[in-house]
């Protein structure tokens, strides 16, 4: 066949495929609330990307203290009132932005990093190293998560690196297990068996054909993690063992403005109300989501 | 060999059944203008290819298909009453009772958390309360050894030996054809003037299901039940049924005495089949029809065979054929015979 | 059809699998799918391997094929030893003997296009190279009649029908000689199962293939197989000429087969004979002749000693301590 008549098809596949996906994502253009939240999502990232520009005093927001404007509610020069030292609330949600949005992915991320290779190790190989995986995963996953994270914290150090660290150990042996269980329902599955029958070996087959038809669950899970990861790291920060003062981070100043709750209540709820903000428009977007992509999926 | 006319009224008699399917690429119209009748004690063969619509036919004579997306027109009357316009409780009480289904693959259609005499004895409970007092008096037991005397006698009927064992397993302790047996005699518990059978020896190996149409048979002889045989397997029609009903992308495209379908096949599709048939005895080539069964989201005009058929003609693409019927009860939608 | 050579041979081929073990890793019992098959396929021929649910055929052809490891006897493919070989010494064999399986769905993987599956057998093949593959591709869907654009699409996109072409395509890419279908059609329609049977006749005989085709339909035997294998509770029982074997089969099993199926002739409803008796278990097969608890023709002999396979005539025997009284008084043939 000419080559040229060959490019044709295969640029006129691929057009047909696109509009294949297209349908897909009308699908999530019809429902109202998942763009809504997608919107403001958009906004939280993007202001939190791009911090040092959208908040109206950055070096508050970074730390600087202000003690002669202390204490304010909201006002038409700070939007959210300030805190205890002063600082703009409204930079300071920005800048904590950062560290709850990245942070938030960054656990997830790397989770599935570790969790999901060794998962499809597990499932696949079985045997010694794959009951090895899993006692670990289940040894892990029998203690409960934020002791495990906290230890963690205490042994390696405080600080906002470390914090995420220290919750990415309880966090991937969900991805292997998810992983494990689903690799055990497609491992005998015909196309597995052609591809052994090929000559491919174990490696081969892992990355090119079990990987891609586990992947939705995984992407499922990954999406509806972050809001949960977002929340754990506010609570370590809350508990003194994340980001350290004079760094911005909803936890550790909902654990600041605790002490005025019944006065000045802004300075607690403002970064507790923005930490359910992010986690709320985050399980949206991936809930919707996870209706379009998996919808088999309880 | 000679068939009887069928006597005039039917047990059951389905009228014009349109069903409609609305799913993501648009609404398929699933079946349309289905009709026919199944006559007292006779044993009618639904065939049909994948996605013909056979199956979904059953289920909507007994209502089994989740009302989600569909859209059913047509009436189906069972001894003069209309199914559809029963109320739940009212169709309940006719489902199972009097119209019974067996399924293809019959381990999963039995609770796998009781034990098969668990399951017996609370439809023998329920059906055959005026046995239970009669075994108790003749007999002089109690009600719980008079039900498990009855289930023994129900599983003897239907061939199974070893019946206490049988009474104390589970589902997939038993092989298919045990399965299959077991499903039968509680199918045919209630003496149901109607027994379906979709696809219900298929998942069996042949030796199997040699032993099942037998028994299916005889059952019907034995109690006067009409079975409504579902199948792909034009041999199992050939072998056990009266009359056989072909179906094709949603419609009766055939219908008549099982003689007259296979010795002077009239539609064009009923005879693509037929050559296509790996025979036994017969190396013939195998025919085949050319083409493929059509989406039925978009399916042809007129007649929806036509785009395969041989014999088409202008008149095809245009309009609907309407069935003919000839003098021996050979039914045919083609417009080749309807002139 | 050239001189014909002995393409596969199987030597007293077993196959089992560990049911329980003790304690200490010893296994106490055995699953004995393929116990002692003997088998000679003939270059150019295709040879019927029939069997109800549990007989062992699909273990057979896997492990003809290595895909099951097997547990004794020997394997050769023209004469070489291919049973015992390491993963690089079995390497080169491959590409030579190649399988369709079942379900054409799960044959192939969801997410990948036809083009990367076939490209996929392709890379295995060392006489191709990767700027070939497409145009390679596309001479092979022709081969099994689709279209070069439907490279592009993804499984789910086909008919049942068409999937079993796509799989029979990448059989084919490797250039084999040797192909399983292990139930290749039993999941299709009846008017695609003709199709597929004349698809994998034509091929046969353009590229001059050998074909094991197993199946638990007998009645699509007689079309396309020369020569039918029996096989019950893990032996073969029988191995006839196909023509031959449904007119005149020479084991009760056969024939209790043969009457089992319900033909598609409303004129011949005498045929359907009943078989008693259950499927025998592959872990405590019966002593003797494994068809004796069944057979209506069993005697004392048949209940303690299991039956050598009696020769015939070229590439035909039985399994049967009566085989040549039953075939004298004809109890075996076609009933009317």
């Amino acid at each position: 066949m000419e080559n040229q008549d060959f490019k044709i098809l295969a640029r006129k596949a691929l057009a047909d495929h696109r509009l294949a996906r297209g349908y897909k994502l009308r699908l999530f253009l019809k429902k109202k609330l998942a763009v809504f939240a997608t919107f403001v999502l958009f906004l939280i990232v993007l202001s939190a990307i791009f911090a040092p520009w959208v908040a109206p005093y950055p070096d508050q927001g970074k730390g600087e203290i202000n003690l002669e404007e202390r204490l304010q509610p909201f006002s038409k020069t700070h939007l959210l009132g300030t805190d205890i030292y002063g600082r703009d609330l409204l930079s300071r949600v920005i800048y904590g932005g950062r560290v709850s949005v990245f942070g938030g992915i960054f656990i997830v991320v790397m989770a599935a990093l570790i969790g999901v290779p060794l998962g499809l190790w597990a499932g696949y190989q079985e045997g010694v190293s794959g009951t090895i995986i899993m006692r670990t995963v289940e040894l892990v996953l029998s203690f409960p998560s934020a002791l495990v994270a906290m230890g963690v914290s205490i042994v390696i150090g405080a600080g906002s690196m470390t914090a995420l660290v220290a919750l990415i150990i309880p966090w991937w042996p969900w991805y292997t297990r998810l992983v494990q269980g689903e690799v055990l329902s497609i491992k005998h599955m015909l196309y597995i068996e052609a591809a052994q029958m090929l000559g491919y070996g174990r490696i081969y087959i892992l990355f090119r054909h079990l990987l891609p038809n586990i992947l939705a669950p995984v992407v499922v899970m990954m999406l509806l993690d972050v809001g949960p990861a977002i929340i754990a790291i506010g609570v370590l920060s809350f508990l003194g063992l994340g980001t350290q003062p004079p760094h911005a981070d909803w936890g550790l100043m909902v654990w600041n403005g605790s002490q005025n709750l019944l006065g000045e209540w802004w300075i607690a709820i403002v970064p507790g109300f923005a930490m359910f903000l992010l986690v709320t428009v985050f399980n949206i977007f991936g809930d919707t989501l996870k209706d379009i992509l998996d919808p088999n999926q309880s | 060999m000679h068939m009887k006319t069928p006597p005039p009224t039917p047990v059951l008699s389905v009228k014009d059944l349109t069903v409609d399917f609305k799913g993501p690429r648009g609404t398929a119209r699933i079946l349309e203008g289905i009709e026919f009748g199944l006559f007292p004690g006779e044993i009618l063969a639904l065939v049909g290819e994948t996605g013909c619509g056979k199956s979904i036919t059953a289920k909507s004579i007994l209502d089994l298909i989740p009302l989600r997306s569909l859209h059913r027109t047509g009436t189906v009357s069972f001894e003069g009453l209309d199914l559809f316009s029963l109320d739940h409780s009212e169709f309940r009480s006719i489902r199972g009772r009097s119209i019974a289904m067996i399924f293809q693959n019959p381990q999963s259609s039995i609770n796998p958390v009781f034990t098969l005499g668990e399951q017996m004895y609370r439809l023998i409970r329920m059906y055959l309360k005026n046995e239970i007092d009669a075994v108790c008096q003749h007999q002089g037991l109690n009600k719980k050894a008079a039900i498990g005397e009855i289930a023994r006698e129900k599983l003897a009927e239907v061939g199974l030996t070893e019946t206490d064992r049988l009474l104390k397993s589970y589902a997939h302790e038993i092989s298919g054809g045990m399965a299959q047996r077991y499903k039968i005699a509680q199918a045919l518990l209630s003496s149901p003037e109607i027994l379906i059978a979709d696809e219900a020896t298929s998942a069996l190996d042949v030796t199997v299901q040699a032993h099942i149409l037998k028994l299916l048979k005889q059952m019907s002889h034995k109690k006067g039940t009409t079975i409504l045989f579902i199948t792909h397997d034009l041999g199992i029609a050939a072998q056990i049924c009266d009359r056989v009903a072909v179906m094709y992308a949603g419609r009766i495209v055939e219908i008549g005495n099982t003689m007259d379908i296979f010795q002077t096949p009239l539609h064009p599709y009923t005879r693509g089949l037929l050559e296509s048939v790996p025979k036994l005895g017969y190396s013939e080539t195998l025919q085949y029809v050319s083409g493929m069964i059509p989406d039925l989201v978009n399916p042809p005009r007129g007649c929806r065979f036509h785009p395969r058929c041989a014999h088409k003609m202008t008149h095809c693409e245009e309009q609907r054929p309407m069935n003919t019927t000839s003098a021996d009860h050979h039914t045919v939608a083609c417009h080749l015979y309807s002139r | 059809m050239a001189m014909s050579e002995k393409l596969i041979q199987l030597e007293h081929l077993k196959t089992y699998f560990p049911l329980q073990k003790t304690l200490t890793g010893k296994v106490r019992a055995w699953i004995k799918a393929v116990d002692d098959v003997s088998l000679t396929l003939q270059t150019g021929e295709c040879l019927g391997l029939v069997g109800e649910s549990g007989c062992g055929k699909s273990t057979l052809g896997r492990t003809v094929l290595r895909l099951v490891g097997h547990t004794a006897g020997t394997i050769r493919f023209k004469d070489a030893e291919i049973q015992g070989l390491n993963k690089p010494a079995f390497q080169p064999f491959r590409p030579k003997m190649q399988m369709v399986f079942q379900d054409p769905r799960a044959s192939l993987n969801p997410k990948m296009t036809v083009l990367q599956i076939i490209s996929e057998a392709l890379a295995i093949c060392s006489g191709v190279d990767r700027g070939q593959y497409a145009q390679r591709a596309t001479e092979l869907l022709d081969m099994v009649d689709l279209r070069p654009e439907h490279l592009f699409r993804y499984p789910h996109e086909f008919s049942g029908g068409q999937q079993q072409r796509i799989c029979i395509a990448r059989a084919l890419a490797t250039q084999p000689e040797f192909i399983v279908f292990d139930e290749a059609t039993s999941a299709l329609d009846v008017s695609v199962q003709a199709q597929i049977i004349h698809l994998m006749a034509d091929l046969q005989k353009q590229l001059h293939l050998t074909y094991l085709f197993i199946s638990h339909d007998l009645s699509i035997m007689e079309h396309i197989c020369h020569r039918v294998a029996v096989m019950y509770a893990g032996r073969i029982m029988e191995v006839q000429d196909a023509d031959a074997l449904f007119s005149a089969p020479l084991h009760p099993y056969t024939k209790a087969l043969r009457d089992a199926v319900p033909i598609a002739d409303p004129t011949r409803r005498d045929g359907m004979a009943v078989l008693e008796g259950e499927v025998p278990s592959l872990v405590e097969p019966p002593d003797g002749c494994r068809f004796h608890p069944r057979c209506p023709y069993a005697t004392q002999v048949c209940r303690q000693k299991a039956p050598d396979a009696v020769r015939i005539k070229s590439g035909n025997w039985v399994r049967c301590h009566h085989h040549s009284e039953l075939q004298d008084k004809k109890m075996l043939a076609v009933a009317g």
